[in-house]
């Protein structure tokens, strides 16, 4: 492993994409991830504003069929390498939303999915736990 | 290939100027931990642990080794020259500003107006990155930028004439915009931050420091969650890191201004370096750090309005002191 990348896997940013979540996941993402009591900038990682910047994308919602090209269009956008996780039991299988006539999912029919984080919503340590998974991933693709 | 040769391009163009000039180097090198101090103070006022003092380094490394994209339809060597030139003149205008007892210019380069000059560029070159980039949210950055600047850069002209007339009046001048003067004048009559004449334009730049380093409130041109980071939105790998190093370079060009300005002090060496290193990170602390902790984010009117009512009575009232006090 360079230099480079070795220093890189300090520094993973991360970008969430709603693909129709109910907002429990993205709560859970936006403020119990970012608190005080379950920090994630300590593992280096920054909420990024832009598809653009991001190494880590973040997925909850179960693509519903409206957003599903929105969804993937954003997600090419995003530079490799990149790791992708899926939160919430809704990306995963489709959860409380299964076999709606209104969903798409689950996402893995569409993108390589690489850490799940199983829950409804899952607990903040649960989406730590995932994160610090994708970092480990995300070394071995630099 | 393609990718491989413009990144390497973009990491000479970098590289060039700081193994040229090493006091850049140092002072981006500073520059760095003093934002990796102030992600760490945040955090703790916050009550998180924050990131290790080093993470402004990884960010910028970890940026050097990603692609570099440019959308379609953006004029691709306008689009990539930018970051070069935003961090190009901001090298050279640390060139400018002596580090007391440190580092002196040579005043032939240039003086306190062409210092004013290279101040601007930055926001221009953001405002072209974000009409550049093709992108709504780069638009809107765009124009947002626009209205900060001149909302901002009548107090800090203001500000500049105070500092500049004061020492030319005493010298027999009208004003003096050679910051060797300036520097030379404070040392031998006392810094001009004791002096409560001169109160009114300190207050006014530093009110003045949050808007040209776009820092909460005033991050409004940049702002990640409306916005998506407006003229930064379409830009990534090296580009994006030669953004931050620009803005890491106008946060010392900045500090160090006001060092020059306000206080210099007498001191020559190491202790120079110290005092230097000490009231960076003072001046850091409380017009970064605590703001940004501590506030929201304003909206482009409010900050517009601000910026006419306080700093620019705040500059007037200190230049009319200066004229009429001497
Ligand atoms: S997993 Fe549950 S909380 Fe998360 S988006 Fe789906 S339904 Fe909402």
């Amino acid at each position: 492993m360079s230099f480079l990348s070795k220093v890189s896997v300090r520094s993973p940013w991360l970008y969430r994409i709603n693909a129709g979540s109910c907002n429990g996941c993205d709560v859970e993402l936006a403020t119990t991830a970012l608190i005080p009591r379950y920090d994630v900038e300590r593992l280096g990682c920054q909420y990024c504003g832009t598809p653009k910047h991001a190494d880590i994308v973040l997925i909850t919602g179960p693509l519903t069929a409206r957003i599903k090209d929105k969804v993937l269009q954003v997600y090419q956008e995003i530079p490799d390498p990149k790791v992708t996780i899926a939160v919430g039991i809704c990306p995963i299988s489709g959860g409380v939303f299964r076999d709606s006539y209104a969903i798409e999912g689950p996402i893995d029919k569409y993108i390589d999915v690489d850490v799940n984080i199983p829950g409804c919503p899952p607990r903040p340590q649960a989406i730590l736990e995932g994160i610090a998974m994708a970092i480990e991933i995300w070394k071995q693709r630099l | 290939m393609m990718l491989e040769v413009m990144n390497t391009l973009i990491l000479k163009a970098v590289l060039a100027p700081l193994v040229l000039f090493p006091v850049a180097a140092a002072v981006l090198v500073f520059g760095l931990l003093l934002k990796g101090v102030d992600r760490i103070v945040v955090a703790r006022l916050q009550r998180r642990v924050g990131p290790p003092l080093l993470q402004p380094f990884f960010d910028i490394l970890k940026l050097m080794s990603k692609q570099s994209m440019v959308p379609i339809g953006a004029p691709r060597t306008l689009f990539l020259a930018l970051p070069m030139i935003g961090a190009c003149s901001m090298c050279l205008a640390i060139a400018l500003v002596p580090i007391v007892g440190v580092y002196e210019p040579n005043g032939q380069f240039g003086d306190l107006i062409v210092l004013l000059y290279l101040l601007t560029v930055p926001a221009i070159v953001l405002m072209l990155a974000g009409s550049a980039s093709g992108s709504t949210f780069g638009a809107i950055g765009f124009s947002r930028e626009m209205s900060l600047m001149l909302a901002y850069e009548g107090p800090l002209l203001l500000v500049l004439i105070s500092v500049a007339m004061k020492t030319g009046l005493a010298q027999g001048d009208l004003i003096t915009f050679s910051l060797m003067d300036i520097v030379h004048y404070q040392q031998d009559n006392g810094s001009f931050l004791f002096d409560p004449w001169m109160w009114p334009a300190v207050l006014a730049y530093l009110s003045i420091i949050p808007a040209n380093l776009g820092i909460p409130p005033f991050d409004i041109p940049e702002a990640e969650s409306e916005v998506l980071e407006g003229p930064l939105c379409e830009y990534s790998g090296p580009a994006l890191a030669l953004f931050k190093i620009m803005s890491t370079m106008k946060t010392m060009v900045v500090l160090a201004l006001g060092i020059v300005m306000f206080i210099p002090g007498n001191a020559t060496g190491m202790m120079a370096l110290i005092g230097f290193v000490f009231k960076c990170l003072i001046l850091f602390l409380l017009t970064k750090s605590l703001l940004r902790a501590s506030v929201g984010r304003m909206r482009i009117d409010q900050a517009f309005l601000f910026y006419f009512k306080w700093p620019e009575l705040l500059g007037i009232v200190g230049l009319l002191l200066v004229v009429f006090k001497g």
